[in-house]
């Protein structure tokens, strides 16, 4: 009982493992440029995970969510192409997304359409408004100094948007796990209908916990623009199952109510080794999408069946204490 | 409820700062760029020494990167690319991205940087999203070349093409004009998109080569766009019929179109009394070239684009350049443009009844 490790840390030695094995039988893995091309490589990614998890621990899921961190950069690459400061084009790139959150949210918590039909609509929504503003086009040429979000390093040793997702990280858990928020989002996830007669205003924290996605969404958007000097509507559109996908190895629960932070980042560094290690070795890229599938099969089997173990541990364990 | 709207507020205002501190640390990296310049160039030496360890116990490496792996056309390509490898004892690695996402290329790009190649050759889904990592591949001595689709031609070293822009679009005229049979009647165009860099540039030169040598061709309407998709090529190409009664031919480029105009002929039984000829692959066009509503497919062909992406990526890393009229071995001549980097394979490739079904992509 003492000695045992939650689902989150063995994730975390997984994750490990498969580092260690990766550096061990790859070569230039562990080299320095390699090491500094993943640093790189995850901010963006990790974030989306991120916002995706909070989703799914109320038994939601965004599908829209690549597309808001589309319209949210064509939002700021519009500002910057037309002249305005770095500064104005990041905030209304926010805003861009904060307002498709709020949309996402309003439909979800106010009419109770269920979120994966919401979130699908507006996944074709958003992209056909993007398409009519850009009508297909990639919009780039940012000022030089805009670049650095995603290319540059802060002091010189780590990448500025691994500090953002960092920033981001210890945010995100702090605010499930120690505001009134984070707790109703587990409550409503759990059981919506006690956490209503809890007098929690459902619809309230629902909001929020779409508009925190596509504020992360925003975020993702700027660091991609960035490094990409360029947004197109399908921007980072791979990372749209990708994230489901990590939050679901990392242990969060498809049907809400549990989640932790710390597991969707192991799962998103989890894909980021095996990516580029496979990559690196000249694997085939379907044979890294075939890989990850398998991974994500076993860990949720084991999953499952290490819930069910408990669970009847649980209910045998009161008799004898009783 | 308020605890939240403040902790909202840290949010923004964390954000704000951040933001605040990036521009602020960035341009003090900036002026300290020559010590970071001199850091990732010590990192690019010792990258290109284990390159050279790496070509000490191998080969030449050449990366040829496509827009998505797990198409018909670019799984063409990557029959050639690795038969050129063979041949020429290269080591070739095709890979790419499984969706058309520029994020996901620009990840496999610097993947295939970290790998060390002596040439890397891509075909980009947004030219723009790849400069950065192009840039960053050239700094640490890696040829950087673009093939299928021109990147930003400052920044590779070579840029090869399947056809040239002009030569295809008069092509497709001539062969439009050879299918209706007479040098003067009516046509339509049809495009993928309007401002799609190519597609415009062969309209362009097919509406030259009307208006110089066949005079009495009359052009119905403005260039049609079908936003890249057979099913609205076919309902415009409907409308076109039904607007048209007397239409005779129907040039339709971006390789779905010719599809959606042909399958709109050929639902209405009109094959001989409407020519259509377009951009597109052998095997897409294969049923409607076979009863004739589609009478010309010109394209080129993608197992030699690869074959020829490999010779010379790997000229390229001999520290070679192409010559003009240079006989490339199973792709055959080549041009070289005025500004010495851009490379044409050849004339187009016409696919017609007889011979669609020879081809695999």
């Amino acid at each position: 009982m003492n000695a045992k490790l939650s689902k989150e840390s063995i994730l975390g030695l997984i994750a490990i493992g498969i580092f260690v094995g990766m550096s061990l039988f790859t070569p230039r893995f562990f080299s320095s440029s390699n090491l500094s091309n993943m640093m790189f490589q995850l901010p963006e990614f990790g974030l989306i995970a991120l916002g995706m998890m909070v989703v799914i621990i109320t038994g939601g899921i965004d599908l829209s969510i690549t597309y808001i961190a589309a319209f949210s950069g064509v939002g700021a690459a519009l500002m910057m192409t037309n002249g305005f400061g770095i500064l104005p084009a990041i905030i209304v790139g926010i805003l861009f997304a904060l307002a498709c959150g709020a949309f996402n949210g309003i439909v979800v918590s106010r009419i109770g359409v269920p979120p994966i039909l919401v979130t699908l609509g507006t996944m074709v929504l958003f992209e056909g408004v993007i398409l009519a503003i850009t009508s297909g086009n990639a919009i780039s040429g940012f000022p030089d100094a805009y670049s650095l979000i995603g290319n540059g390093y802060y002091m010189g040793i780590i990448p500025l948007s691994l500090l953002i997702l960092l920033f981001f990280i210890i945010l995100t858990g702090i605010l499930l796990n120690k505001s009134t928020w984070g707790r109703r989002v587990y409550m409503y996830g759990s059981n919506d209908t006690a956490t209503l007669f809890s007098g929690v205003k459902n619809s309230k924290v629902l909001m929020k916990v779409y508009l925190y996605a596509s504020l992360l969404a925003a975020v993702s958007a700027i660091i991609m623009t960035s490094r990409y000097n360029s947004v197109k509507v399908d921007l980072g559109s791979s990372y749209l199952l990708q994230s489901v996908a990590a939050a679901v190895l990392g242990g969060t629960n498809i049907h809400g109510g549990y989640g932790k932070v710390m597991g969707t980042i192991y799962a998103v560094l989890i894909f980021q080794f095996i990516r580029n290690g496979l990559n690196l070795m000249g694997a085939h890229s379907s044979l890294v999408d075939v890989v990850i599938g398998a991974i994500l099969i076993v860990v949720l089997t084991f999953n499952f069946f290490s819930d069910k173990f408990s669970r009847k541990k649980a209910e045998n364990t009161p008799e004898k204490a009783a | 409820m308020k605890k939240l709207w403040l902790s909202m507020t840290v949010v923004f205002f964390g954000l704000i700062l951040l933001a605040g501190c990036v521009s602020e640390e960035s341009a003090g990296s900036g002026n300290s760029g020559s010590s970071d310049g001199e850091t990732s160039g010590s990192s690019g030496e010792g990258e290109s020494s284990s390159g050279e360890s790496g070509s000490d116990d191998g080969n030449t490496d050449i990366a040829v990167v496509p827009k998505l792996v797990g198409i018909p056309y670019f799984n063409a390509s990557e029959t050639g690319a690795e038969q050129a490898g063979e041949d020429l004892g290269v080591n070739v690695e095709y890979t790419g991205p499984t969706e058309a996402d520029a994020a996901a290329q620009v990840k496999v790009i610097e993947d295939l940087i970290s790998q060390g190649m002596d040439t890397i050759a891509v075909a980009p889904n947004d030219p723009a999203s790849v400069e950065p990592v192009l840039k960053k591949a050239k700094e640490q001595g890696i040829n950087v070349m673009d093939w299928d689709t021109p990147a930003d031609k400052e920044l590779v070293d070579l840029s090869v093409k399947q056809v040239d822009d002009e030569e295809f679009g008069r092509h497709m005229a001539e062969k439009l004009v050879e299918a209706m049979g007479t040098e003067d009647g009516k046509i339509a165009i049809l495009t993928g998109g309007l401002s799609a860099a190519n597609l415009n540039l062969w309209i362009e030169a097919a509406k030259k080569e009307f208006n110089e040598n066949y005079p009495n061709i009359e052009i119905v309407s403005e260039k049609i766009p079908t936003e890249e998709k057979q099913q609205v090529a076919y309902q415009k190409t409907l409308d076109l019929l039904k607007s048209y009664p007397d239409l005779d031919g129907v040039l339709a480029v971006s390789t779905p179109a010719p599809l959606g105009a042909a399958q709109a002929v050929q639902e209405q039984g009109v094959q001989d009394e409407v020519s259509v000829v377009g951009s597109a692959l052998p095997t897409d066009s294969e049923p409607f070239l076979e009863d004739g509503s589609l009478d010309t497919a010109v394209l080129w062909n993608p197992k030699k684009l690869g074959y020829l992406t490999v010779a010379l990526g790997k000229m390229l890393a001999e520290g070679e350049m192409p010559e003009d009229g240079q006989q490339i071995e199973n792709v055959g001549e080549i041009t070289v443009k005025d500004d010495g980097k851009t490379v044409i394979m050849g004339p187009p490739q016409d696919f017609t009844k007889e011979n669609a079904s020879d081809f695999d992509f």
